[in-house]
């Protein structure tokens, strides 16, 4: 149909008394052919070893990730090093306790982070600013957070298309993805012996959509060194 | 080929010295982030030279006295000495407190040739300055050239009309002020600005950009960029009137701000930018100050405000004579000069992206909301706990954009610190806890650094954990030769029954968690 509408209008462009008429036909059809992404090619991506925890591969843009158990501000740090090393910045919201030595250690660039520490009556409105400005948030809010707000925070996410990871408390509204530590066993550390090295960890993976399946993940995080490795490549 | 325009350059040397106030005799130094940026003469005969870290400068020179920089003082106390050009011709540019520009063709037929002129400038300035520092002069094609005369003259040198390169192509490849550029080109052999000139154009054009191809025209004696500027048309400067009339600088430094983002966005929608602004002042008894300043780097709305601020204070704390008799009822900023706004290469350096732009745009917008000391980076800062290595400083006192943390000589060895991975959570109010032993006993680190018996209970806040695993304790000694901040402890790990891991130190007698692995 589209098709149709642009031959028409490619034969008889100057013809005179039917020009507004015409013009109109034109902007319908430029409606038609605008490119339309779909939301899964929007995507973030992801530290490799993590990939199996996510639908599609990646971090889908505009959703909500929320990750609990021991082990959370660790898996929180290894969601958000994947774009921040592909070059996105990272915001810290209420994290001023995030070590930020391990946070490096995990992939995340500390140049392009920033971290804001605001008190609970403008949390939100902090929140939503730095939504769309920055592609990865992570929160761990120290005060309960109102669902209103919650619901709010997150179509704004969906607008513009930033990733939040919130640590610990479950999201009001129920979280995109859903990662939990399950079991997490430390690894290098003995009794009177050793230093602490890495830790295994089983990650469970649930959430709405395309993530409402579930699925578990071992892996060792922090791995030696620090940031997430995969069981398999490790001796 | 079309020459640049002969520019007449004026440059005071060791201004941001002269600014401090202490005499050029006397050995100081002026510090931009702790690092030197202008030394007096006879502290650059003890060799403090630009660079230098503040301890290394006073290490050199024990009795130098350091200062901060403080640019609106430089100008403010710049502006009486630009003042008196006014006669010479109206248009004089203030490239940075301490350098002046004018174009030399008008007032030279107008005196009878370039010396007079030069002479003219220096005699004028000289009288003002009253011998806190020289005044050198130089004139040559184009303003990038006529600097580097000005600092090579003693104290008035001319290059003639179009030998501008071959004075230039002596000259280290390191006066253009790009040093990544230099950089590169040094790797590839090219050390003088001659032999920069002597690539064609197009190859340079080729491999480096923009950025690369101005440099390349400025080595060849060529204006930086290709002459396109086009002379603005009237209505694109920017005013605001100031009712009732202000005589403070911090009432029009306001007014400032938001015109020179009106300035920015309206140049931003026609896709042009300025290399050149005058800012014009008006005051209640009908006087016009004008004044035009340059800058290579394209004038952001913040460079240009911050001028205008400079410039206002020049004007309203400067000398009886130059100070306007009223209060300023307007203020306008007129874009001169203005070229296309091709956009930088974004990223060819490890520059500023799109990204950082929308960081840098949000980061404002919250200290504006939240105060200026709420949005914070991370800065290395050295040392062996993991909540030394990196520490948190306001987003307002660096340059977010393209930001590169260097850790520098920061994460030079610090024996004692624990190795990766690192604690993912630091304690803000270490928690006191309790190690007991089997026995239920209390456990000590000796006068040796051991473990008076091997740990097996954890109590937090009243709550008993088992110690499943341990390592340590690390002893640490720290800054013995400072009573304030003198520290020992002893440092454990701990992993309890229900896998937290935990960094627990011993200090005066009492456990404390410090940090979380979480």
């Amino acid at each position: 149909m589209a098709t149709r509408h642009v031959r028409n209008l490619a034969v008889d462009t100057l013809d005179g008394p039917h020009q507004a008429a015409r013009r109109a036909q034109l902007e319908l059809v430029t409606d038609r052919v605008t490119p339309l992404t779909l939301a899964r090619e929007q995507t973030l991506p992801v530290h490799d070893s993590l990939t199996s925890l996510f639908p599609d591969g990646a971090l889908r843009r505009g959703t909500i990730v929320g990750v609990g158990g021991v082990g959370a501000t660790s898996l929180a740090l290894a969601v958000a090093a994947g774009p921040s090393a592909a070059g996105s910045w990272t915001a810290f919201v209420g994290g001023t306790d995030i070590g930020l030595v391990a946070a490096g250690e995990h992939g995340v660039a500390l140049e392009r982070l920033l971290v804001v520490d605001p008190e609970p009556s403008v949390w939100s409105p902090t929140v939503a600013a730095l939504i769309g400005a920055v592609d990865m948030i992570v929160i761990s809010p120290k005060h309960r957070l109102r669902e209103r707000d919650a619901r709010r925070i997150g179509s704004r996410l969906r607008e513009r298309g930033s990733v939040l990871v919130s640590i610990g408390s479950q999201w009001p509204v129920g979280a995109d993805v859903q990662l939990d530590i399950a079991e997490s066993q430390w690894c290098g550390i003995g009794v009177g012996h050793g230093v602490l090295q890495s830790r295994k960890v089983t990650i469970t993976g649930s959430g709405r959509g395309a993530a409402a399946r579930l699925r578990s993940l071992d892996v060792l995080l922090p791995g030696p060194g620090g940031g997430p490795r995969t069981i398999a490549t490790v001796d | 080929m079309i020459t640049p325009v002969r520019t007449l350059v004026a440059w005071c040397p060791d201004w941001p010295v002269v600014a401090t106030g202490v005499p050029l005799d006397e050995p100081s130094a002026v510090l931009l982030a702790n690092r030197v940026i202008a030394a007096s003469p006879e502290a650059r005969v003890h060799g403090v030279v630009r660079g230098l870290r503040r301890r290394a400068a006073q290490a050199r020179c024990p009795e130098l006295s350091v200062h901060d920089r403080d640019e609106a003082k430089e100008a403010r106390l710049f502006e009486p000495v630009v003042a008196v050009l006014d006669d010479i011709t109206p248009r004089v540019e203030v490239a940075r407190p301490g350098v002046c520009a004018l174009v030399s063709q008008g007032p030279s037929r107008y005196f009878g040739g370039e010396e007079v002129v030069a002479g003219l400038v220096r005699e004028r300035m000289v009288e003002v300055v009253a011998g806190r520092t020289d005044v050198r002069v130089g004139v040559a094609d184009g303003p990038f050239a006529a600097e580097l005369v000005a600092r090579a003259a003693d104290p008035i040198r001319l290059v003639p009309p179009g030998t501008t390169a071959e004075f230039l192509a002596p000259m280290n490849i390191g006066v253009l002020e790009r040093p990544d550029l230099a950089d590169v080109l040094c790797r590839l052999g090219i050390r003088t600005l001659g032999a920069f000139a002597q690539l064609p154009a197009t190859d340079v054009l080729a491999r480096f950009g923009r950025e690369g191809q101005g440099a390349h025209r400025l080595a060849s004696g060529l204006d930086e960029r290709l002459p396109d500027a086009r002379q603005p048309p009237v209505d694109w400067s920017v005013s605001a009137e100031i009712d009732p009339p202000a005589d403070r600088i911090d009432r029009v430094a306001f007014v400032a701000r938001s015109i020179a983002d009106e300035l920015h966005r309206r140049l931003g929608r026609d896709g042009v930018t300025c290399v050149r602004v005058g800012i014009r002042a008006e005051t209640e008894h009908g006087e016009e100050l004008i004044r035009f300043w340059r800058h290579e780097g394209m004038l952001s709305d913040a460079a240009v405000a911050d001028r205008v601020r400079w410039q206002l204070d020049g004007w309203l704390n400067g000398s009886a004579v130059s100070r306007p008799s009223g209060g300023i009822t307007r203020l306008a900023l007129v874009p001169d000069e203005l070229i296309a706004a091709t956009g930088r290469q974004l990223g060819f350096w490890g520059g500023e992206t799109e990204a950082d732009q929308r960081a840098v745009r949000v980061a404002a917008r919250l200290q504006g909301q939240l105060g200026t000391d709420a949005v914070l980076v991370p800065e290395f800062h050295g040392g062996r706990h993991c909540h030394e290595q990196l520490t948190l400083i306001p987003t307002a006192t660096v340059e977010l954009a393209g930001r590169s943390l260097d850790p520098g000589d920061k994460t030079a060895p610090w024996p004692g610190s624990l190795p990766a991975p690192s604690p993912t959570r630091l304690l803000p109010d270490p928690m006191v806890v309790e190690i007991l032993d089997e026995g239920g006993v209390v456990i000590e680190v000796t006068g040796r650094g051991l473990l008076s018996s091997p740990p097996a209970q954890l109590i937090v806040k009243g709550h008993r954990k088992a110690v499943v695993g341990w390592s340590g304790p690390w002893p640490i000694d720290e800054r013995w030769w400072d009573v304030e901040t003198y520290r020992r402890q002893a440092r454990l790990q701990l992993v309890t029954a229900d896998g937290q891991a935990l960094l627990v130190v011993l200090e005066a007698g009492v456990w404390r968690v410090t940090a979380q692995w979480d």
